[in-house]
């Protein structure tokens, strides 16, 4: 599959400050692509090169195809770009705004940006100025959308929106990678990244960490569970869970004849169906896998072979 | 959707507030001026004031030549007030063009767009050169319209030529606002450069014609390029107007090329 963005020894130096270190990365054309990491990573200064906001020191960037420099307007065109940090300050109305990048970027279907305000509960006759942060971060996605570009850039795509939008915007993605668009797109924590996401980089410090599929990350996490039962001793209860592969950290309480536990687990489910089958439950909750749990493991720990 | 020129539109339209008000505020200024000119400039009373004040501020003022209407309307409109008005809307549109936009973020999105950068700064130059000469152009069209009414008697010919460099003059501090807004990304530096070029313009013609000693200041001083034989009384010097908008095109070519070679918002 042809790589909608890569990136080779990717190095950015500002002065003698350098922030990016040789990062490599490729994303295959048609996924989502996530890289998350804390801020001041380097997620935005990758960004700006795939976009020749600014020029990397060395190393070799390819987006769709072409080198972002040489590539040019036409290059942009086929891009959809939502900056980290949205300034909206003129005295114009959202409308207006739009119908200025819309001038400037690839051609958009008639309505489009009507149906994306909607989608995302957007007045796009208000001032720009005037609006909430929320309220610029949805005129910024509709802009980064409007023209279906073949490549979104989206930095911190989610960032200002409420629980509900954040719901419309994941589908969204979604549906752009339904249409073979490619989304790259970054965070600075997994939990925004993961629903969308196919795989995820981690950055830090200007370095690609890891790069790791979604369902890679979900086999290797850590899902809590807690349960309370009946007619067992906590002890019993202790040992039967201890004894089950990948639990681990168990505690148990016990009062008033019933037993509480709580306990971690990593990797297969069915030996935990299993066992819980012998018990007596009156509740149970086993989570979803935290992958952000699992990232910091990666984070703290050096890799291996070093 | 193709639109042509879609940045100097926007550029153009988007600041129109603005530009009103500069229009407003040249239009009182010519208003304030100019009706006076029979009972100030005119007057033998007022003529016996100016000669007692101290010779060097007179010059400094261009007060040695409102005894004539041509002469009223080159000092008063065109040399001060006018002037002032001008350089002041050209420095702040001019700061704001590039410098302004980068440090307030908004360059960032437009460059992600399908735009060369190169254009950015042209088309935002050509919306900078289009207000400043629609005000020159107002300040004309009002001048013209007092002439009579004010006994000024100022011919058709030369006032064209002083709108062109009063138009000038003021563009090129514009244009050096831009060129140093657009070098480091900073609105203020730009602000900076372009009020000097202004104010020490204006402070060197001043010093420049107070004795022969000092004379070599009037050489580095844009205003007295533009203004020393006084233009609406004795017609434009062309090749002072060639000059004036020949490096305010050269500081926006090289606004253009610095933008070009670096990083953006960084």
């Amino acid at each position: 599959m042809p790589h909608a963005i890569s990136a080779r020894s990717l190095t950015k130096k500002f002065g003698s400050r350098e922030v990016l270190h040789g990062v490599d990365f490729a994303v295959e054309a048609g996924s989502v692509f996530g890289v998350i990491g804390p801020n001041g990573a380097g997620k935005t200064t990758t960004m700006r090169c795939l976009l020749d906001i600014i020029r990397p020191t060395s190393g070799e960037v390819r987006v769709l195809g072409e080198d972002p420099r040489a590539g040019g307007p036409e290059l942009r065109r086929r891009i959809g770009y939502l900056p980290g940090e949205l300034f909206l300050e003129g005295r114009v109305t959202g409308r207006k705004l739009l119908a200025h990048y819309q001038a400037i970027s690839g051609p958009v279907a008639p309505g489009r940006v009507e149906a994306l305000a909607e989608r995302l509960g957007l007045d796009l006759d208000r001032h720009t100025r005037k609006l909430s942060k929320g309220n610029k971060q949805k005129l910024g996605l509709v802009q980064a959308f409007m023209h279906d570009p073949e490549l979104l850039v989206l930095d911190e795509p989610t960032s200002g929106l409420d629980p509900l939008v954040q719901q419309e915007f994941h589908a969204m993605v979604r549906e752009s990678q339904h249409k073979g668009q490619t989304i790259f797109l970054s965070s600075h924590v997994l939990s925004e990244v993961q629903q969308t996401a196919d795989t995820v980089a981690i950055l830090r410090d200007g370095r690609i960490m890891a790069v790791e599929s979604v369902s890679g990350l979900r086999e290797g996490a850590v899902r809590h569970l807690r349960l309370s039962a009946r007619g067992i001793t906590a002890h019993d209860a202790g040992a039967l869970l201890g004894a089950v592969p990948g639990v681990g950290r168990v505690e148990v309480l016990e009062s008033n004849s019933t037993v509480t536990l709580t306990a971690t687990l990593e990797g297969d489910i069915q030996p935990l169906v299993r066992a819980l089958g012998r018990l007596q439950l009156k509740d149970l909750v086993l989570e979803e896998p935290d992958l952000e749990e699992s990232v910091l493991k990666m984070y703290s720990s050096p890799k291996e072979g070093e | 959707m193709s639109t042509t020129l879609p940045l100097f539109r926007r550029a153009f339209l988007d600041t129109w507030r603005s530009t009103l008000a500069w229009a407003a505020g040249l239009a009182a200024a010519t208003f304030l001026y100019l009706p006076l000119y029979p009972s100030i400039g005119g007057s033998a009373q007022m003529q016996d004031m100016i000669d007692a004040l101290p010779a060097e501020m007179t010059k400094a003022l261009n007060y040695d030549q409102i005894a004539t209407g041509p002469g009223y309307a080159q000092a008063t409109l065109y040399g001060l007030l006018g002037f002032l008005l001008m350089t002041i809307a050209s420095v702040g549109w001019g700061a704001a063009a590039v410098g302004g936009d980068e440090e307030s973020g908004q360059l960032e999105l437009t460059l992600a767009h399908g735009v060369t950068r190169v254009q950015v700064v042209l088309e935002r130059a050509l919306s900078l050169m289009l207000r400043v000469v629609l005000l020159a152009a107002l300040v004309f069209v009002l001048v013209r319209l007092l002439d009579d009414s004010a006994q000024l008697g100022i011919r058709p010919e030369n006032l064209f030529g002083a709108t062109v460099l009063f138009a000038g003059l003021a563009l090129l501090s514009g244009t050096a606002a831009l060129c140093a807004g657009a070098v480091s990304g900073r609105r203020t530096h730009g602000l900076a450069v372009g009020a000097a070029v202004g104010v020490l313009g204006y402070v060197f013609n001043a010093v420049g014609r107070q004795s022969e000693d000092v004379e070599w200041l009037l050489n580095l001083s844009p205003y007295h390029w533009a203004y020393g034989n006084s233009p609406v009384a004795n017609g434009a010097d062309w090749a002072a107007a060639t000059g004036l908008w020949g490096i305010s095109i050269a500081l926006v070519a090289l606004a253009a090329i610095a933008v070009d070679r670096r990083d953006v918002g960084a």
